[in-house]
């Protein structure tokens, strides 16, 4: 299933672990690739497709995730695995560093980049954030992805994109895959000099109403808004879309909230009310301006924000595609999902459906991609 | 005369700093600095010094290692 040899995608139904890998294996050789990125359904027992793979792969960095589905080049996948193996020379170096029990731990984001700077023997703040690009993977359930990304944003230039594992929507447990473990309560910053140039899609598929909420009172470690312009968060959110607060949870998935960086929305997804108050799926801060988004269409979209790219970098070459599962359910809901993979038919791509998009920060409803020339 | 103005050339100064003047950068800068509960168009040369807020911006520059006056 490959289409050019410096990056080739496969992908596998097969329900044993090491049989997948071997497949995986056969179906990209005889490239020899620097790194190989892979996502796989939480229906794999977790240790034994993390070393399937690694034992296929090596002496290549093999790093990956569990998911809630996946995607491959045309198509929208579940119970599978998928896979991209990149050369080196598009991806000449590969550095990865661990971040664990991330849900307890103080910070450690500053050591893994001061890890990084020296074994790259430059410090992260001054390296060249043209040529070096990174890729976080988290586990899904760990609450850590504010505290991850915040600490990227601050402590580097360079820019991580990435998503949040997933488990098929059981919410039990999450892994992310490196040198041939399962983890829990991690994750992985992965930092890639790209050779051919890059570039990082976030799309998301909604509009502004021009509606506004102020969070004034956030429990923030609980992703949960107490109040809403001073309000109880449940009766304001409802009466800025004109419902009743009983009505308020059948709009959240057409109208969730985005913080706006210029045009630009950073999803604030609504998961469910307590008592008065809503909970998010990510973080919001006491005192942040949010706007009440609407729902577009997500293939049209996507199918917009990837042809733009396309023209910017003048041809893609690889695709890795971190889509938010409430966008995944979205599509299967309207019977969208094939029509969405098929915008990716003529490009190399791998990508899972998320728990969390990273890019910047952790946000929701959105599909965070790395681009590559 | 109350002073003014402060809070933006905290901000302007971590923009240019951390974006070293490219384009994208300023905009993945500012972005930052938005989901860190500071909205960059809010502030002008003129907008009187809120010393809550001004203590809030020397804070993100430290953040974000820019020195600032």
């Amino acid at each position: 299933m490959s289409t050019n040899r410096s990056i080739q995608i496969a992908s596998s139904r097969n329900r044993s672990s090491s049989a997948a890998a071997a497949e995986l294996a056969h179906a990209l050789s005889p490239a020899r690739p620097s790194l190989v990125l892979y996502f796989a359904t939480s229906a794999h027992d977790p240790s034994s497709i993390a070393s399937g793979m690694e034992a296929a792969f090596a002496p290549a960095t093999v790093i990956g995730c569990s998911t809630a589905g996946e995607i491959a080049s045309g198509e929208m996948l579940k119970g599978s695995v998928v896979a991209m193996a990149i050369g080196s020379e598009v991806v000449s170096d590969v550095q990865v560093e661990i971040l664990r029990e991330v849900s307890t731990a103080a910070d450690s984001v500053p050591l893994a980049l001061e890890s990084f700077g020296s074994r790259l023997r430059t410090p992260m703040r001054k390296l060249d954030p043209s040529k070096y690009v990174g890729l976080i993977l988290v586990d899904g359930l760990s609450g850590a992805e504010e505290r991850i990304m915040d600490a990227l944003g601050t402590g580097t230039d360079v820019l991580f994109v990435g998503g949040s594992a997933g488990d098929d929507l059981a919410f039990q447990r999450t892994h992310v895959f490196a040198g041939g473990k399962a983890l829990t309560d991690a994750a992985l910053l992965v930092l890639m000099r790209v050779e051919r140039g890059f570039s990082i899609l976030k799309t998301q598929s909604f509009s502004s109403t021009g509606r506004r909420l102020t969070a004034t009172r956030v429990d923030e470690a609980r992703r949960v808004v107490l109040e809403f312009d001073g309000q109880p968060a449940v009766r304001a959110y409802a009466a800025a879309l004109g419902v009743e607060p009983a009505a308020l949870p059948a709009q959240f998935a057409a109208h969730p909230l985005g913080v706006m960086a210029g045009d630009e929305p950073f999803v604030r997804s609504p998961q469910q009310i307590l008592g008065e108050a809503v909970k998010f799926y990510c973080g919001i801060a006491e005192g942040a301006e949010l706007e009440i988004l609407e729902a577009t269409d997500i293939v049209e979209e996507t199918r917009r924000a990837l042809e733009r790219k396309t023209r910017m970098l003048g041809g893609i070459s690889g695709l890795v595609n971190f889509n938010c599962i409430l966008r995944t359910l979205e599509l299967d809901r309207k019977g969208q999902d094939q029509a969405y993979g098929r915008l990716f038919s003529d490009v190399p791509t791998v990508g899972f459906s998320t728990y969390g998009e990273a890019y910047l920060g952790h946000i929701n409803q959105t599909a965070t991609m790395l681009v590559l020339r | 005369m109350a002073s003014a103005g402060t809070v933006k050339r905290i901000v302007d100064s971590i923009i240019e700093t951390r974006s070293k003047g490219n384009p994208t950068f300023v905009e993945s800068t500012r972005a930052k600095l938005i989901l860190k509960g500071l909205n960059p168009a809010k502030f002008t040369p003129s907008t009187p010094d809120d010393p809550a807020m001004v203590a809030r911006a020397r804070n993100l520059a430290a953040e974000f290692g820019v020195p600032c006056l």
